[in-house]
Order: C-alpha cells, then sequence, then structure tokens
C-alpha cells in the first residue's frame, strides 16, 4: 500500500522508492521493455530515428479535457510527428513534491498510460526524485513536474521542411484554437467556467490520415505556445514566403471567443495542445482537408489562408485579412500574453 | 455596394485635404489595429495613438512605490495583467514577482474583496490605474470594504482623467506647429478631429465632449469598439473636418449625460487631484485621488511624480502625436516589445507596441 | 484603456449579477445599473458598464445607412470615380 501523499522517502532510492515504482508507474506503463528494470532499455529499431524532449510544469496540474500526464505524452509524440516521425518509445522523468496527494499522482500516472496507449507508444524507462515542497498555492500541497523525451522513426523518403513552401500552397489548421490556454488561465485566474476543456491531445490519428490520404504536406508544425501567429510568423521567416490568413475562416469556438474578449486576449496568439498546422500543395487541399476531418480530433479543420509568394529580399510578412476588410500584419508572441483589461 | 461598403470605399480613395485624426482611447488603439483599419484608410487620413493606455501613462515613480510594497512582507499586489512588464526606474513587477515579491494578476478588483476577506493577516493593495472608465469600479471596491467592514482593501491609485489631458494634447500639438522635430514639415503634429472614447463616455456622458469640441474648434465623435463603429467614427470625422461638433455614434451604450450611479460613487470617494503622466509631467487637476475620509484606504499614493523613463525614450512625443513611433531613435533596437524602454511599447494598447508587432509604417 | 466585453446575466444578488460569457461566468458588481436575469450588458473589469440594447448589429446598420445617405452626394463628389 502506498502513503496518502509523496514524502522525500519516496525519492530516497530505497524501499519507499521501490514500491512507489512498482506500485504506480511499472503497473501503469507495463510493456516488454520497462518490465525488464534494468538502468537502460533496449529496444529494437532501425531507420532514421527522430529524438525529441520537453518539460512539462503546467498548473493546476489537473483541467478539464487534460492533465499533466497527458499533456507530457502528447507534447513529445506532437513533436515527433512534426519532423515527420513514426513516435514508438517515450522516457519519463518526475519531478514530485513531498506533500503531493498520492490520490492526484495516481490519477496522473494512469493519464499518461492511457494517452501513450491512445498514440501507441511505449514508456520505456523512467525516474522519479522528490524535492522539498515550494507550492505557494492556498492548499500547500506538492507538485508535480514530468519530462519526457521521445524516439520515433522516419520513414524513407519523409521530407518536412518549411523551405519547400511556395506560392500558392494552402495552409489547413486542424481545428478550433485557444481552448488549451483559455482553460489554464481561466483556472489561474479563479474565473468559474462550465464550457472551457483543454484541447490536449496527440495528433497521430490526423498525421496518419494525412500521410495516407497521399496529399503533399510541405511542412506541419504543431500549434503551441504562442499560438497560430506565431508558428506561421516561423514558417515566413523560415521559407522567405509571405502568408496570408482570411480571420473569418480561423476556426474558434464561442466560449474561447468570449474568454478571449473579456480579457483583451486574441484566438490567434492562444496556445493549444492538440493541434496542428500543415502546408499542403494546392492541388491536394480539398483531398487533405477531407483526410483531417476524417480523423480523430480533425473534425472542425479548416483551410484557412495560403502562402501569396516572395515578395523580394526579406519583405515577406505575415498578413491577417480582416472580417472588416482591413490587413493586418501578425508577428510573433511578444511577452506572456498577460490580459489586458485597461 | 451597401453602404458600408460605400463609406470603406470612400475611404480608401479619399483625396480630400489631409486629416489627422486622434483616438485618445488605448483600447481604440488596438482595436484599430486589430481590425486592420490602417490599411483601408487613403494616406490622406491618419490616425494617431493618444495617451489613453493607462499603462503606457503610468510614471516610473508609481511603479517603484509598487515594487517597494511588494517586498513587504505584510503585502499583497494585485493588479490587471499589463502593467506587470511596464519598466520601473530598475525593475517591473514582473520581475519582483520573479524574486518572490506577492504580486497576483486579477481580472476584477473585485476579486481582491474575496482574497482580503479570507487572509486578515495580509494588507491587499490594488495597483488603481486607469481613466473614468475604471474608477467607478474602483469606487465600488471601496463601498463593499466599508460596508463589509474589510480593513485590508487598499489602493494604490494613479488613476486619471481625459478632458485635462485632451486639452493638454491640444495645445502642445498647437506649439509644436511651431517648432516641430519631424523632417516632413507638412503635418507638423497637426490634429483636425478626435475619437472620443467610448467607455469613458458611458460612465461621463459626452457632454464633457461637445465642451471640447466647441473649446477647441475641432469634431469629436464618440465611437464604439467593433471595426464597423471605428469605421463609421473615422468616416464621420472626415466629414466633420473643420467643424465644432461633437456626435455620439455609440447610442447603444453613451448618452449626453452618462451614468449618473457611476458619477456618484466616484465622486463620493474620490476627488481630483494633480496627475504625473509618463514624459509629459504634472497636468493640473488630471487625476483622481482618494479623499480625505477615506485616506485609510490608501497605500502611499502622493508625490508618485517622478519619472525616469530610459535614455532617449520618446514616448511623451508619440502619446502627443508629435512623432510617428517609428521615428524614436530607440523603436525597434533599444526598445522592443521583449525588452521595452518606454511603456507604449509594453501594453498591448500601446501605439509603439501595436506599431512594432503590426509592422505599421504610418 | 477600456476593454469592455458583452455578457448575459443570468442571475441577480444582492450587489452583483453573474454574467455569463458562454459558459464563462463572472460575478460582475452591479452597483452602476439596474439589470435582470435576461439582460445583455456590457462588462468592464468585473463590474456591469451599461445594458445593451436586444439588438445592436442593426443599430449599427442604421448609422452606416444614416451616414451614407446623409452623405450621399459628398461620396460621389469626393471619391472622384
Amino acid at each position: 500500500m502506498l502513503e496518502q501523499t509523496v514524502t522525500m522517502a519516496h525519492g530516497s532510492g530505497g524501499e519507499s522508492t521501490g514500491r512507489l515504482i512498482a506500485e504506480l508507474f511499472a503497473k501503469n506503463f507495463s510493456n516488454e521493455y520497462l518490465d525488464r528494470m534494468t538502468d537502460s532499455s533496449v529496444v529494437p529499431g532501425s531507420a532514421q530515428i527522430a529524438m525529441t524532449t520537453d518539460s512539462f510544469v503546467v498548473t493546476p496540474v489537473e483541467y478539464p479535457g487534460g492533465d499533466i500526464g497527458r499533456l507530457a505524452v502528447c507534447g513529445t509524440v506532437n513533436d515527433l510527428l512534426m519532423s515527420g516521425a513514426v513516435p514508438k518509445y517515450l522516457t519519463a522523468g518526475f519531478i514530485l513534491e513531498e506533500g503531493l496527494p498520492m490520490e492526484t499522482l495516481r490519477r496522473v500516472v494512469k493519464s499518461m498510460a492511457d494517452t501513450a496507449r491512445e498514440a501507441g507508444v511505449l514508456i520505456v524507462t523512467g525516474d522519479t526524485k522528490v524535492v522539498e515542497n515550494h507550492s505557494s498555492d492556498a492548499k500547500g500541497e506538492g507538485g508535480l513536474y514530468i519530462n519526457t523525451a521521445g524516439v520515433g522513426f522516419v520513414p524513407e523518403g519523409t521530407r518536412l521542411d518549411a523551405a519547400s513552401i511556395r506560392p500558392g500552397d494552402k495552409i489547413l489548421v486542424s481545428g478550433t484554437l485557444g481552448e488549451h490556454h483559455a482553460t489554464i488561465l481561466a483556472k489561474r485566474m479563479g474565473l468559474e467556467n462550465e464550457s472551457l476543456e483543454s484541447d490536449n491531445a496527440p495528433l497521430d490519428d490526423i498525421v496518419n490520415h494525412l500521410r495516407t490520404s497521399g496529399a503533399a504536406v510541405r511542412a506541419m508544425r504543431d500549434v503551441t505556445r504562442g499560438g497560430l501567429a506565431t508558428v506561421l510568423s516561423e514558417f515566413v521567416l523560415s521559407s522567405g514566403q509571405q502568408i496570408e490568413i482570411e480571420e473569418s475562416l480561423i476556426p474558434v469556438k464561442k466560449p474561447v471567443r468570449d474568454f478571449c474578449g473579456i480579457l483583451g486576449l486574441e484566438p490567434v496568439y492562444m496556445g493549444n495542445e492538440g493541434k496542428l498546422i500543415a502546408v499542403i500543395a494546392p492541388e491536394d487541399a480539398s483531398k487533405a482537408l477531407d483526410a483531417v476531418r476524417s480523423a480523430k480530433y480533425g473534425e472542425n479543420a479548416a483551410i484557412i489562408g495560403e502562402v501569396t509568394g516572395d515578395h523580394g529580399e526579406g519583405s515577406a510578412e505575415l498578413i491577417l485579412k480582416t472580417p472588416v476588410g482591413g490587413r493586418r500584419v501578425l508577428g510573433p508572441l511578444y511577452g506572456e500574453g498577460l490580459p489586458r483589461i485597461c | 455596394m451597401n453602404s458600408f461598403d460605400k463609406i470603406k470605399a470612400y475611404l480608401s480613395s479619399y483625396d480630400g485635404p489631409d486629416v489627422h485624426i486622434m483616438e485618445v482611447c488605448g483600447t481604440h488603439t488596438a482595436s484599430i489595429a486589430k481590425n486592420g483599419i490602417p490599411a483601408m484608410l487613403s494616406p490622406h487620413i491618419r490616425l494617431i495613438s493618444g495617451p489613453g493606455c493607462p499603462v503606457c501613462v503610468t510614471v516610473t515613480d508609481y511603479i517603484d512605490r509598487l515594487i517597494a510594497l511588494s517586498q513587504n512582507e505584510k503585502n499583497v499586489i494585485c493588479s490587471f495583467g499589463d502593467l506587470l512588464r511596464v519598466p520601473g526606474s530598475e525593475s517591473s513587477l514582473s520581475l519582483a514577482r520573479a524574486d518572490g515579491a506577492h504580486i497576483e494578476m486579477v481580472y476584477s478588483p473585485v476579486q481582491m474583496l474575496d482574497k482580503a476577506r479570507r487572509d486578515p493577516d495580509h494588507d491587499y493593495i490594488f495597483a488603481a490605474v486607469g481613466f473614468e472608465t475604471t474608477a467607478p469600479v474602483y469606487a465600488l471596491l471601496i463601498d463593499e470594504a466599508e460596508r463589509l467592514g474589510i480593513p485590508n482593501v487598499k489602493l494604490l491609485t494613479g488613476l486619471k482623467t481625459m478632458p485635462q489631458v485632451i486639452r493638454w494634447v491640444v495645445s502642445s500639438a498647437k506649439s509644436a506647429g511651431e517648432t516641430t522635430e519631424r523632417e516632413d514639415k507638412s503635418d507638423e503634429g497637426r490634429i483636425d478631429g478626435f475619437l472620443a472614447p467610448g467607455h469613458v463616455c458611458a460612465v461621463t456622458g459626452y457632454g464633457e465632449y461637445e465642451k471640447l469640441a466647441a473649446e477647441t474648434g475641432m469634431p469629436f465623435v464618440v465611437s464604439g469598439f467593433t471595426g464597423p463603429q471605428l469605421i463609421a467614427s473615422i468616416f464621420r470625422l472626415v466629414q466633420l473636418r473643420g467643424k465644432d461638433t461633437c456626435e455620439n455614434l455609440y447610442p447603444e451604450v453613451v448618452s449626453r449625460s452618462g451614468n449618473a450611479p457611476a458619477k456618484s460613487a466616484v465622486k463620493k470617494y474620490f476627488e481630483p487631484c494633480d496627475a504625473a503622466w509618463r514624459g509629459m509631467g504634472i497636468i493640473p487637476m488630471s487625476g483622481l485621488c482618494l479623499r480625505q475620509d477615506y485616506m485609510h484606504r490608501d497605500a502611499g499614493s502622493f508625490g508618485l511624480t517622478g519619472d525616469h523613463a530610459g535614455r532617449g525614450c520618446r514616448c511623451a512625443s508619440v502619446l502627443t502625436g508629435k512623432i510617428r513611433p517609428t521615428e524614436c531613435p530607440l523603436f525597434g533596437k533599444a526598445c522592443t516589445p521583449q525588452n521595452p524602454n518606454g511603456a507604449c511599447m509594453v501594453s498591448q494598447e500601446g501605439s509603439c507596441y501595436n506599431w512594432y508587432v503590426g509592422g505599421r509604417t504610418r | 484603456m477600456c476593454v469592455a466585453y458583452p455578457g448575459t446575466v443570468i442571475e441577480v444578488k444582492d450587489r452583483s449579477a453573474v454574467v455569463d460569457f458562454s459558459g464563462t461566468k463572472v460575478e460582475a458588481m452591479c452597483g452602476l445599473v439596474r439589470t435582470k436575469p435576461g439582460d445583455r450588458v456590457l462588462v468592464h473589469a468585473g463590474c456591469i458598464l451599461e445594458v445593451l440594447p436586444k439588438e445592436d448589429a442593426d443599430e449599427m446598420q442604421n448609422i452606416f445607412d444614416e451616414l451614407a445617405a446623409l452623405d450621399e452626394d459628398d461620396l460621389r463628389e469626393k471619391a472622384g470615380r
């Protein structure tokens, strides 16, 4: 039996650590490689490999639509997918604060295991450390941080690169924007909400549908922190091509639009955790859109604009065409995206 | 072509005498940028962002005092998000928070009431910046704190009022006509009309702006905040060039006399005082401070007039329309949204921020 | 300076009202205006600023029509087309 809360003993490397690993992590993440409990896992595979790592520090650790465990799997899986890799293996490093309720950890680990299964990856090795409680929240409960690293295999002939973007290419977004950011910010600011839910999801099904559709995908990026405008600005910068998008075509759910409205925020700068942008060859745009819409988490996909070309040395910009008929240059997100009231 | 399209076509092809329109409200500035309106206007119509972003006109003394208060273990500072990044003379609230100071970002001053009630051992100090629109919110906050007997709710006031600064801008623009700093001397910081601040007018009424129109000989149009509302108001100002009239194109929210309960709540708790504006100096009776009877709610708001903005910062000239943001030597170099030197580059309502982020050049 | 956003009143309490913005519920102070459930209101910094008319879209259309009609001659003349 595990204790009610995490204590420094759980990070001692002794008996408590052993029980925590056996009763929680090994049980939930179980697979043939992890179960060997070796210092490092030896896994099969030979191809071009993609590797990535990410650390997750979100507070609150559980929120409508997800939790830090689901986020830790999706973040790394999605990063692998965006470079054209098929995600295979993850590592999981936990930093726990003493005082963390064991029940919270249990739910997070369970959710992490479920998400890994959903995304078709194995968690093959892990680590746990316990640190003093630094939490400043009213309840004084300890926090929880996760690092995941991921390995995926890149199929022969895959080439995804912003530099291959060409004039006429279409910009596809896989769904409605801003839900994760709005959900977390509402919680942090103590605003009651029943209609916001994080979009926290793995993008493997969308990517697989795109791949099997045969549509020519030039570049892909998951739209995380900084939002759509930041990601597309980076495409403009690295390709030297101007991109023009139509504000009225950008999918945003009404609750998110209104949440942004009361705080003076903009959906194009809001972070997501289950959305991607794909740049598609013009002749394949409708094929790609159909493919994404038929995939899990892709039902609200839309084509929102296109690449308009090279406008001379260094002058390419990301342009947002507004509903009133205006044109506005969108830059990357600056600062923290703080709400504005005054 | 419907009527809206006709108006847009008129604005984009206008080739009459140049019209320089100042939007004094920062929310107008942000919405004009958000709707991409500058790109819809003929080169003969120029929009100038005025001093109506409360964050941008806050002096460094005020920020320094907030930071000093936040260093006291007994205090918790509550603020709207935008203010956190404004540079004081040495630091910002954001940096102080990173060093462990108790600074909380809230959506509404009301949220502070609950926090203060549950935590009587700390003083909760709201960074009360804003204009006439926000003043009644602070008045209601103090009203509730008094009624419920919550002693640990306080304000550090930096409240400002519009009419006085508009007068200041107009007289300063006139004097700039004589000693201009622009290379292109054709427009010389001239202003031909004002978009009057819709939500300020919701509280004060637009009667104030009729007086201003008569006084300055310029047209004022009270505007709402959506793209179509702003376009209609800009159109009307172009039409009214040279006339000393005030029109209300936001009648669903704004009346001539304003909101009586809001005005009386403000009057009960606050009185006019001199106020320091970043880069502009002290403008007499352009601010609001707590009345003597409510001094126990004040966290030390007096004498915060020092303004030690970064060297070379031209916020003042930008805020008064004398130079465009791009004409400041620091713009985009020593002053960017990542590393702002002046407050106009901090706020999403600041003119420098909007020009930089929006790649605006005119 | 003054972000204000429209929502719908769903409950009026003693000195505050619960305003709904498509699911985000804000307890807003309502000392400045009389309001009742169902009202569309403009909220600034957690305080109800004004009650809005039922259909503001039409209001704007009227303003456009008036402006355009008022200046029909001017529009033709100055646009130079």
